[in-house]
């Protein structure tokens, strides 16, 4: 166990390291989280100008839906995992892990909680020196039972977040190029898992058959949790199963798409 | 090289283009596909935010669907000519293949800008089009040549200032060794194209209506359709379309100077 453990740590330190080698990028990406926040503020400020509220949520509960949403991406989301694990498959270094007492989701799980633990604290850098003017949009008040829901919603968000990166990464097997794939399933994400527009806001019978599907689970569920979407203990707790079954739904389903894969795939040379 | 040598090759940028279109034909239908959910999240937005408000800014939902409309002709106008060209600017940079189009004949923004043309971005732009037909047709505008002409000059206006932006963002890949992620500022800021310009106000109107022309690419098009064409429109956009180009070529050569090439 011991072994394993000091196997996986040195992959997220080698992790940490390529990801601090970007962090530049980073920031740059953050700075233009925080253009679109502003973008989204404009719009619903324009959209609250003669209501109090919509959906039954103020302004500034909105904002606060929409600003903790972008914490969330840099701490759970997958940023191009699915394109470097195809790349890894097309170029073919993926071979050194297939003769190697490594498992590759295990691998690049690592890497992936590694570089969000990198962007999850650059994220925080611009939040607060902007203190002073997203105060009053951070959740307020929020109460113990939602903390402790939100710690495991968060956690398998961004293995769901990850593992669909992955298996759309394994897609490399199978066809040349997969950003097509990867940007219609970004689409439908976006949309489904609440970074548009939060899901309650959707006429009811969508809104229902959306707790179903994984994308609910990504962002507006954990968020939910914390900005008081999610209503109830019940609520939270029927949630935090879903979530779990989708997780384990993409892991075995990674799992699978990682075996046929092997099947076709060449390794030549070495 | 005269202007009809550029002509020409352009012609033939597009002739490979379409041949390599219809070599990858699943490719090219999955793009339509992906554009055309894109654009359908973006209507959706407009959709739910109207079954809960009745305007925003003074803007009501044909209007609010025809700026959207319109900001999505732009994009997609740049994503058909120039958006994969320039998107790639980074990577030839950074491996070294820039060497490729500096040792062609002609200036290298172009070479590099037009070698290929996106015939799905080609079709949704048809979509967008569509879309911006639609949302005249709910507002019972009948618009008229002048107001048609106008619409296109202001259009294409905006694509050039796309261009210029784009340019300037993957320019940074002469002084950055990356720009990804940096890229993806590009849509950022044309986000701020699907809002209605009275919703801007103080620090926001002066970046982005006066500074950054990113809102009044999609607004003073739009404009001119519900309003009728508005001669200090064409003026601010078309002098702006004119600076922003000029300086992301600039910016562009004066990185390109910077720029070591792989065999030296």
């Amino acid at each position: 166990m011991i072994a394993v453990l000091t196997k996986y740590r040195h992959v997220f330190g080698m992790g940490l390291q390529n990801a601090l080698v970007y962090r530049w990028n980073f920031i740059m990406r953050v700075a233009f989280s925080l253009l679109h926040l502003a973008a989204v503020a404009v719009l619903w400020r324009a959209a609250y100008a003669n209501k109090a509220s919509i959906g039954g949520f103020s302004f500034e509960e909105t904002m606060s839906y929409f600003l903790l949403l972008i914490v969330a991406n840099y701490l759970i989301s997958a940023f191009n995992e699915d394109y470097q694990i195809g790349e890894e498959i097309r170029g073919g270094t993926i071979n050194q892990f297939l003769t190697k007492p490594i498992n590759y989701y295990t691998y690049r799980l690592t890497l992936f909680f590694a570089s969000r633990a990198v962007t999850g604290v650059i994220v925080f850098i611009p939040l607060v020196l902007l203190l002073p003017l997203l105060g009053d949009y951070l959740p307020q008040n929020v109460e113990v039972w939602r903390w402790v829901a939100a710690i495991p919603a968060f956690a398998l968000a961004a293995i769901i977040q990850f593992s669909i990166a992955y298996c759309f990464g394994l897609l490399a097997f199978w066809f040349l190029e997969i950003q097509g794939f990867v940007i219609l399933s970004f689409a439908i994400e976006t949309l489904l898992s609440g970074q548009i527009f939060p899901l309650d806001l959707m006429p009811e019978p969508l809104y229902r058959l959306s707790h179903w599907l994984p994308f609910y689970y990504q962002a507006y569920f954990p968020v939910g949790l914390l900005t008081g979407r999610i209503e109830s203990i019940g609520e939270a707790h029927s949630g935090l199963l879903i979530q779990l079954a989708w997780t384990v739904a993409f892991i075995v389903g990674g799992g699978v798409l990682w075996q046929f894969g092997l099947r076709r795939h060449t390794a030549v040379g070495g | 090289m005269n202007l009809l040598a550029y002509v020409r090759i352009w012609l033939a940028s597009i002739r490979y283009s379409v041949v390599r279109t219809m070599m990858f034909r699943f490719d090219f239908f999955l793009w339509i596909a992906v554009d055309i959910s894109w654009m359908a999240v973006n209507l959706f937005l407009v959709e739910v935010m109207f079954q809960h408000v009745d305007s925003i800014a003074g803007w009501d939902k044909p209007e609010m669907i025809l700026l959207v409309g319109t900001a999505m002709l732009v994009m997609r106008l740049f994503m058909t000519f120039f958006m994969t060209n320039l998107f790639s600017i980074d990577r030839s940079v950074r491996e070294g293949t820039l060497d490729f189009y500096l040792a062609q004949p002609g200036n290298p923004l172009f070479m590099l800008a037009t070698r290929r043309i996106e015939l799905d971005g080609m079709l949704n732009s048809f979509v967008a089009l569509g879309i911006v037909v639609y949302a005249a047709g709910q507002l019972g505008i009948q618009p008229s040549p002048l107001e048609i002409i106008t619409y296109g000059f202001l259009v294409f206006c905006g694509l050039a200032i796309h261009f210029g932006t784009m340019v300037m963002l993957v320019g940074l890949a002469f002084w950055i060794t990356r720009v990804q992620g940096i890229e993806g500022g590009y849509f950022a800021l044309f986000d701020l194209s699907r809002l209605p310009r009275p919703a801007l106000r103080g620090l926001m109107e002066v970046a982005f209506v006066y500074v950054f022309p990113a809102v009044i690419i999609s607004n003073f098009p739009s404009e001119t359709l519900i309003h009728g064409v508005r001669a200090w429109q064409i003026a601010w956009l078309g002098g702006i379309a004119v600076a922003w180009f000029a300086a992301g070529a600039t910016f562009f050569h004066l990185g390109l100077k910077r720029y070591s090439s792989a065999s030296s």
